[in-house]
């Protein structure tokens, strides 16, 4: 009989010397969902010691599963919507009603059914107080809830688990996503009542299987934030950017950028936070300082991931070039996109819309071809083409190298390793100036984003600096020197002795074929008719390439008229 | 013998319990029904029991002497539930024979044309789907489905053994898992021990 008592003794108290540790870190008492006057947070009542008590009873409950002891807030909410989101959500159901009871802000914490009166809350507190576990009644800023998870709505999505495979932690209430899908109201063993950790995004990324994301960098950078400026991740208790995961960027509740949950409103903060120099090793935001940018400041709420390729409104954020779930860093050469714009969709050769782009330029094609509301070129030519596709079609009579080689098999000024056949980005000329800048037209001190300087005034006097941009490709000492037509009677003769711009002869993108020809728009000639001006002697305005390294202009420039002057 | 072992049960805990428990009994609780106008007879116990020819009609009823209900319930049922919960049987329909409305506290005896039902929370109504569910097996399986519960068969009930040997009957959560209906402890709602803290809520559920 002692024996048996010592047994019983044992069984009581053993678990309550040994276990607590783990034990009571897994129960709600240690929880501030434990409001009773013994809790462990702020909120709690003033003398009630039921624990259960304030969403449980066990009789009389209402709404009656899970034996609930809470008034239906029944209230209309706002929910969440978004463009990309496929379930969307009704009026809160199910579980979450229930959390919505006090976390909606509402009705008073100690308001429950089984009490003729409210319990008393310390402090006075009646309704949950302001912070961040009180959502409102607006619930467009939080992951929608109460909507069927289905296999349809995967296969819609495209971008979701089939929920059929869900057999971890998040479980679905009736066939519907509800809050405790993610939290789990009687234990805290995760931050935030979550059912798995969020470090990393596990939890996230049970239903959200994005494509490309386990090749991200975002996925994967061990990179952390250096102290200055904004905490990037505000949020989370987490020190890298692998660890953020999706919160990175997404923000699961009272999320300031409403559409797809973002940290922020402002496209570019959600990027910028870390892109300043403060975590990401490229500064970003330093580009975007300067002069000349892609103004994704100036745009708000006008991006959207379901615009068309061929973007309709002019406008420029970070995710139009930029996909965050696929970006990583992995070189290419040159046509093909490298790390830096994978999954991003574009515009191809043919004006045909890609969903993901397999060339550089069918990404700049999105808003340099053609799209209505085009940038227009900030040099007045005889060909007036704004539209880059057609001036880089394959078929013109010149253009730079951009979508393949070029038609020139003579160019003696090219700078090795780059040759006839050689093919070049748009980036390659179009970047961030200073030497140790992050690739990519973000932001330049030049105009058009040019990554050198460019002079395309007239009477520019030659030099090096004037004309880098040209030079970093084409040797300088092989233009204006060389021998014969193509250096000293051609380019030096107008270079230099006239300091004529290179970009009053030449157009640099090139010349469609639908407007110019193989005669007179060989070499990229289309002139500058701020500069360049018709031969009143001849009435024309026009070069005629008359065979390799020969050819006659028919125009009036500073004065002189060429009626012809020829050049062999 | 079926009776006789209730009897000894009875017995034994008239003569262990009371040492713990002092002086709680029906006596002058909500179960005793002695004073009231409908019960004649100014007995207790003859409310619900009888010594001689009771009422078999529900298998291990304690000598019964109430009208039995023979209403159908709605049990409960939850998305998270995963028990499987039945019609009551077993002592809890007998505590629904008064609780769920149908049948006339003053049904007792043989008597019947009762006219003095149940009022009030006590009130269980035939949808006992706002309530806590009852005569559903609690046993280890379960505990392990479930992930919220402990497992009866080694978890202690704070009553001296285990939640299976305490509070379940023929390994059934019932009414009485609970409720002590003769007041041995004298707690409100004749819970079989406190509910402060929630402790009896959390005896089973490991939340």
């Amino acid at each position: 009989m002692l024996q048996i008592k010592i047994e019983n003794l044992l069984q009581v108290f053993l678990p309550i010397v040994l276990l607590p540790a783990c034990l009571f870190a897994q129960s709600i008492v240690n929880t501030v969902h434990n409001l009773s006057v013994s809790g462990p947070g702020s909120v709690k009542a003033v003398s009630e010691s039921e624990i259960c008590i304030f969403c449980h009873t066990p009789h009389n409950s209402n709404p009656r599963p899970p034996l609930w002891n809470r008034n239906d807030p029944g209230f209309n909410y706002i929910l969440y919507n978004s463009s990309t989101a496929q379930g969307l959500p009704g009026q809160p159901t199910g579980a979450s009603v229930l959390c919505l009871s006090c976390h909606d802000g509402t009705i008073a914490l100690g308001n429950v059914l089984s009490r003729s009166s409210p319990i008393s809350f310390s402090g006075g507190v009646t309704t949950m107080p302001p912070g961040k576990s009180n959502l409102g009644t607006d619930l467009s800023d939080d992951h929608p809830i109460s909507f069927v998870y289905n296999s349809a709505l995967a296969a819609a999505d495209g971008q979701l688990a089939d929920p059929a495979t869900l057999s971890g932690p998040v479980k679905l209430e009736n066939g519907e996503l509800q809050c405790i899908a993610c939290h789990d109201p009687h234990r805290n063993i995760f931050n935030d009542f979550l059912v798995v950790s969020h470090r990393y995004s596990n939890l996230c990324l049970i239903c959200h299987q994005r494509t490309h994301w386990n090749l991200s960098t975002h996925q994967s950078s061990s990179a952390s934030w250096n102290g200055n400026g904004n905490d990037p991740w505000f949020h989370t208790p987490f020190n890298t950017v692998a660890e953020n995961g999706c919160e990175n960027c997404h923000n699961p509740h009272k999320a300031d950028g409403h559409f797809r949950l973002m940290n922020y409103l402002p496209e570019e903060n959600n990027c910028l936070d870390c892109h300043n120099g403060n975590v990401a090793g490229s500064d970003i935001q330093l580009q975007l300082s300067k002069s000349f940018i892609h103004n994704v400041y100036n745009y708000l709420g006008m991006h959207d991931p379901e615009e068309a390729n061929v973007v309709q409104t002019l406008h420029v954020e970070c995710e139009d070039c930029h996909n965050p779930h696929a970006v990583r860093n992995a070189p290419a050469s040159a046509p093909n996109a490298n790390g830096f714009v994978q999954g991003v969709k574009g515009v191809d050769t043919n004006g045909n819309p890609v969903s993901t782009i397999q060339y550089t330029y069918e990404l700049c094609y999105r808003c340099h071809a053609d799209s209505p509301t085009l940038p227009a070129s900030p040099t007045s030519r005889q060909i007036e083409q704004n539209n880059t596709r057609l001036e880089f079609d394959l078929n013109n009579p010149s253009f730079h190298p951009i979508e393949g080689p070029g038609v020139n098999p003579n160019v003696p000024s090219l700078i090795s390793p780059l040759t006839e056949s050689s093919v070049v980005y748009c980036s390659d000329c179009h970047a961030s100036d200073g030497s140790g800048s992050p690739a990519g037209p973000h932001g330049s001190i030049y105009p058009q984003i040019l990554k050198f300087r460019y002079e395309t005034a007239d009477n520019t006097p030659e030099s090096y600096q004037n004309y880098r941009l040209c030079y970093e490709c084409h040797d300088r000492t092989v233009i204006i020197n060389s021998t014969g037509n193509f250096g000293q009677r051609v380019h030096r003769k107008h270079i230099v002795d006239q300091d004529t711009p290179c970009n009053a002869c030449h157009d640099p993108h090139g010349i469609s074929s639908l407007q110019g020809n193989s005669t007179n728009n060989t070499h990229l000639i289309n002139f500058d008719i701020s500069i360049v001006f018709a031969d009143p002697v001849t009435g024309r305005l026009e070069f005629e390439d008359t065979g390799s390294y020969r050819g006659r202009c028919y125009l009036r420039c500073h004065g002189v008229n060429h009626s012809p002057e020829f050049y062999q | 013998m079926k009776r006789f072992s209730f009897l000894f049960a009875v017995l034994i805990s008239a003569l262990v319990l009371p040492a713990a428990l002092i002086g709680q009994n029906i006596s002058g609780s909500s179960h005793d029904f002695s004073g009231t106008g409908w019960n004649t007879t100014g007995e207790i116990c003859i409310v619900c029991h009888t010594p001689h020819n009771a009422d078999i009609t529900v298998s291990e009823a304690p000598l019964w002497n109430h009208e039995v209900t023979v209403s159908t319930f709605t049990p409960y049922s939850s998305a998270t539930l995963d028990a499987t919960v039945g019609q009551p049987s077993a002592s809890s329909k007998l505590c629904l024979s008064c609780h769920d409305g149908t049948v006339a506290l003053d049904n007792f005896g043989g008597q019947t044309g009762g006219t003095i039902f149940i009022t009030g929370d006590a009130l269980m109504g035939t949808g006992l789907d706002n309530d806590h569910p009852i005569s559903f097996t609690y046993d280890a399986t379960l505990a392990t489905n479930d992930q919220g519960l402990h497992d009866p068969t080694t978890t202690n009930s704070g009553l001296g053994g285990t939640i299976h040997e305490d509070m379940l009957f023929a390994g059934q959560m019932e009414c009485a898992s609970c409720h002590d209906v003769h007041n041995s402890t004298g707690l409100p709602k004749l819970l079989i021990k406190s509910n402060a803290t929630s402790a009896l809520c959390l005896t089973c559920h490991d939340k």
